[in-house]
């Protein structure tokens, strides 16, 4: 989540309050503060609300939350008269362009680190790391309108944002650090897409880096800017997000000509919504008037128009307002969490547990009654583990991680007992007798059903000890079985017997096959068994 | 004084005759082993009424080796008497015993070596290690240089001699109950009521026993079906299922957008296969990409339905939340869930590939946010937390969102899950009529600070020891 940074100084002027009134109440709008320095406090927003992502944002919020300023603010836009022409070709590559010309901004180091936070959380959350959308701000004053955004090609040179030299753009890709963070985004395309003015200068190269001809420092009177992307509607949230804050620290905005449509507009959109939704929604007693007060508080536009319907304003950077309960939340918001009065409906209903978490609960009493210590292995594992060590073939069900995050963890489990046995192996170290059990989810083709499996280590663990107790659990589990000789690899050939459930394997007990033993890093008889929990479920139809 | 067993009694007795013994005499009179009679003497001793005298003597024998020599004499003794006066180290060499002998007989001062010539020195008197290896008891310094030469052994003999105090004495004069102990008791003895009569062995409490230890279910499954028993005592029914589920049901019926950061490969665990789309997915497609028929704009762009129908590993278990709902359109519902999920994360101490969640639902027609609020100061107040309080939150399929802070001693304040009201994105494709209150915690979390739990492999990956010694009936509900 983006972290933004608020410095006290620049913050307590747009807000017009003290910082400690700041630091106590901006969690109450949804945020969480990483860190209080000395001069900044380090917050971290949501990512649906881009519009906090700048101190000049939190000021408006904190402003209305405080009950400073509330309502909706005006953002005027006039035509600048220049235009930005866009290269049809683009529509394969990057093919939007959104704009605008912000005027008379003063802008201090403190303006400029605001507008640079704001960029990057904007990347961050709105541009899926610059894919959907990619941001650009330049000094306008260095360069001539129109402005074309073409499709350009590979070998095209200018000068880099922080370098002296001119590169190409396929240079750049290979050797400039934002090349090479973001040339998988254009890599594969033939042209790349490149921003010129009237005499060809460029002014960027998106979404990777900025000229260096147009580079915002503090001397920088007038900003052009532009967002290109893959999502229109994302390409204006940035827009929006962009102007609006720094319509806020006192730039005056003025729209381009994007191939003859001018943006940005920066005009609110308008919902009517129901009070009495509202009321029911969040369970709390307000009227129409009520809750228009509340929702200006959060800097909307609200004024009742009847007694159920509300009329509500959205200010232009409220990207995340995208339903009426959108528009609600913001009411309880306001209201303040801690005024709800928390209650239990009247409801009667019944608690009643799931068939299969029944089942496997008696199957742990069963086994835990027995002296077997319960253990909780992980369902993700690896071929070694799971076959070659027991000597097994693998099963063909077994599904594969497509991107496994360690070769420890590479498949799904289809049976129990390897991973019992490798527990053993992590407490060889531990005093023998060790009686283990673990029951739960295996995935076979997709399908999850459940296994039970039991170890017993011992210098006289044996075939009679570990049939004795398949027994029990078979007769607990009240299913009547049928034994026969067993071929399980895993196991000593004459020690090892099928149990056979109405016509079926079901399961296998025996001695484990001291070459298993070995391949465990064990060194005493181990005696084992594994049931299919399947033959339960079809007795009992679960 | 501590009780005296049948056999020290015994001891006492035949002490109280003789006085002083040592135990081979003691053992011909009990009829037992001197090292039985040690033991007795010994516990007696602890308790005043006998003492224990322990000499240890040392004695000398030779071994196979110095039997030889005792008969021909030391290797040095037999070269030495070889030869006259004078040889040379050649011929000397030539002696089977001159390996040894040659340094024996230059340490010993008998011979000088010049110039490859060997020469007596004098007439070579007997040594004291010669006068041991005829009689080890004759010369003490002898039998040591022996010892070392690894031609005598050292043979240690402990000896006791027992003897009654007068606290001894007393206590036998005044009478003692020679009645032979009973161990286990038979059946006879308890039928017939002669165990009355019977001189019961008796046990020392201060021994510990041997340590056993039940079999047990997991102090992290007690947990979990601790938080089963709250949900069904609420009402709640269990809902269980499936570990693969597609995209579909895991993210885009949560409006999830399918540019989601959270989709991306390296946060979902995917699998090589797919699930068709199930009937009515067309409602998610048209809410994802403009709302529906509900007041929502949607995502906009062009929903996928290949993307939709790829297999993951579940991220959470509120994919079966929906399925539920799906499937009990009417109300009211009150539905859990505790369940294995997957994200893709390296293992350490604070995360897990897998771990489980704990997901809760309520349908109703009246329900409201409140309620929502309501249902997690119940819940957590019945697992123990008793203070609750609530902050705004964001999740992608609640609106309102809501997260959960109980305090901890020792810890403050300390997020617990979320929660907030499905939104109407998720609910309205499956007929959903009512508002859907939901919120979910990570069970692991709360197994950290109930059970004081530093690193989360310990639950997975488990030191039987652990297990051993954590108590079932701790960590439970107050």
């Amino acid at each position: 989540m983006p972290i933004i940074k608020l410095p006290y100084e620049y913050l307590e002027t747009l807000t017009g309050t003290d910082r400690e009134t700041i630091i106590n109440r901006v969690p109450m709008i949804g945020a969480d503060i990483e860190r209080i320095e000395e001069d900044h406090i380090d917050v971290e927003f949501f990512p649906d609300r881009p519009d906090l992502f700048s101190t000049e944002g939190v000021a408006r919020a904190m402003q209305g939350f405080l009950g400073l300023k509330t309502g909706i603010n005006d953002y005027p836009v006039t035509p600048s008269g220049i235009s930005f022409r866009v290269d049809p070709s683009l529509a394969e590559i990057r093919p939007f362009l959104g704009s605008a010309v912000i005027r008379n901004v003063s802008l201090t180091e403190e303006a400029i680190e605001s507008l640079m936070g704001l960029q990057e959380a904007l990347h961050w959350a709105v541009g899926r790391g610059r894919g959907k959308v990619a941001i650009g701000v330049h000094d306008m004053d260095t360069v001539t309108p129109p402005f074309y955004y073409q499709a350009a090609p590979r070998d095209r040179a200018f000068v880099p944002l922080d370098f002296e030299e001119e590169m190409t753009l396929e240079e750049i890709l290979g050797r400039h650090p934002k090349g090479m963070d973001y040339a998988h985004l254009v890599r594969d395309c033939e042209r790349f897409p490149l921003i010129t003015d009237a005499e060809d200068n460029v002014l960027s190269f998106p979404p990777i880096i900025n000229g260096e001809l147009t580079k915002v420092t503090t001397a920088t009177k007038n900003i052009l800017l532009d967002c290109t992307g893959t999502d229109m509607k994302a390409v204006m949230t940035a827009v929006n997000n962009i102007c609006t804050a720094l319509a806020d620290a006192g730039a005056t905005i003025e729209s381009v000509e994007v191939d003859g449509t001018p943006i940005p507009s920066l005009a609110p959109s308008v919902r009517t919504v129901s009070a009495d939704e509202c009321r029911r929604l969040l369970g709390i007693p307000l009227t129409a008037e009520e809750m228009a007060a509340h929702l200006r508080t959060m800097r909307f536009g609200a004024e009742a128009e009847s007694e159920d319907e509300v009329k509500v304003t959205v200010p232009c950077y409220r990207a995340d307002i995208m339903h009426d309960w959108d528009i609600f939340e913001d009411v309880a918001i306001s209201y303040g969490f801690e005024n709800f009065d928390a209650a239990l409906p009247e409801s009667f209903t019944t608690g009643k547990p799931h068939p299969v978490m029944v089942m496997m609960d008696g199957v742990r009493e069963i086994l835990a009654g027995l002296g077997f210590l319960e253990m909780m292995p992980f369902t993700l594992t690896n071929e070694r583990v799971l076959y070659t060590a027991m000597q097994r073939e693998p099963n063909p069900g077994v599904l594969r991680l497509q991107h496994p995050i360690s070769e420890e963890q590479t498949i799904l489990r289809t049976d129990i007992l390897p991973m019992l046995v490798e527990t053993l192996q992590i407490n060889h170290h531990r005093e023998l007798p060790q009686r283990l059990f673990a029951i739960g989810d295996c995935v076979e083709t997709e399908e999850t059903f459940q296994k039970v499996a039991a170890v017993s280590i011992h210098t006289e663990a044996d075939f009679s000890e570990i049939y004795a107790c398949a027994d029990a659990l078979m007769r607990e589990m009240h299913i009547p079985y049928e034994i026969e000789e067993s071929d399980d690899p895993a196991f000593i050939p004459g020690r090892r017997a099928d149990i056979i459930v109405d016509g079926k394997k079901a399961g296998v007990f025996g001695e484990l096959n001291p070459d298993v033993i070995r391949a465990f890093e064990l060194d005493a008889p181990v005696c084992a068994m594994e049931i299919d929990l399947r033959c339960v479920q079809a007795r009992f139809s679960l | 004084m501590a009780e005296l067993t049948y056999n020290e009694k015994r001891l006492m007795v035949v002490l109280n005759a003789i006085k002083k013994a040592t135990p081979e005499v003691i053992a011909g009179e009990l009829n037992t082993t001197a090292a039985a009679v040690v033991q007795f003497a010994h516990l007696c001793a602890d308790k005043g009424i006998a003492s224990l005298d322990r000499t240890v003597t040392v004695s000398y024998s030779l071994t196979t080796e110095g039997e030889q020599y005792a008969t021909l004499g030391l290797p040095e003794r037999q070269v030495y008497t070889s030869f006259r006066n004078e040889t040379s180290m050649k011929d000397l060499q030539a002696h089977p015993l001159s390996r040894i002998a040659i340094g024996w007989m230059k340490k010993k001062g008998w011979v000088a070596i010049e110039k490859g010539q060997v020469k007596k020195t004098g007439d070579a008197p007997e040594g004291a290690d010669e006068v041991a290896l005829r009689d080890p008891a004759a010369s003490r310094e002898g039998i040591l240089e022996l010892v070392k030469r690894g031609l005598a052994e050292e043979t240690e003999t402990t000896t006791y001699t027992i003897a009654i105090t007068e606290t001894g004495k007393a206590l036998v004069e005044a009478g003692l109950d020679l009645r032979e102990e009973t161990g286990t008791l038979t059946r006879e003895q308890i039928l017939s009521g002669d165990w009355k009569d019977l001189n019961l062995r008796r046990y020392s409490v201060d021994k510990l026993p041997k340590r056993i230890v039940p079999g047990k279910i997991h102090p992290y499954q007690r947990l979990i079906n601790e938080m089963r028993s709250v949900l069904l005592e609420m009402g709640f029914i269990e809902m269980y299922g499936d570990v693969v589920q597609s995209s579909f049901w895991n993210f885009d019926a949560l409006f999830q957008p399918q540019d989601h950061p959270a989709r991306e490969m390296q946060d979902t665990f995917y699998l090589d296969s797919t699930t068709p789309l199930p009937e009515n997915w067309e409602a998610v497609r048209d809410i994802h990409e403009h709302g529906g028929t509900t007041s929502s704009v949607g995502w906009g762009g062009t929903w996928m339905p290949a993307k939709a129908q790829t297999n993951v590993l579940r991220t959470h278990t509120t994919g079966l939340s929906i399925q539920y709902l799906k499937d009990h359109p009417a109300d009211p519902v009150k539905a859990f869930c505790i369940g294995r999920v997957y994200r893709r994360e390296a293992i350490d101490p604070t995360h897990t590939p897998e771990f489980e969640q704990l997901e809760g639902i309520v349908m109703d027609k009246d329900v409201s946010f409140r309620h929502l609020m309501g249902f997690l100061k119940e819940f957590y107040g019945r697992m123990g937390f008793e203070d609750v309080r609530f902050r705004p939150a964001y999740f992608p399929y609640t609106e309102p969102s809501v997260e959960p802070e109980v305090y901890v001693d020792g810890l403050g304040w300390v997020e617990l899950g979320g929660a907030g009201i499905f939104r109407e994105e998720v609910t309205d494709p499956w007929g959903v009529k009512y508002p859907v209150l939901a919120w979910g915690l990570g069970v692991s979390r709360v197994a950290m600070l109930k059970m004081g739990l530093r690193d989360l492999r310990q639950l997975y990956r488990s030191d039987v020891d652990w297990i051993r010694d954590t108590p079932m009936m701790q960590g439970g509900r107050d």
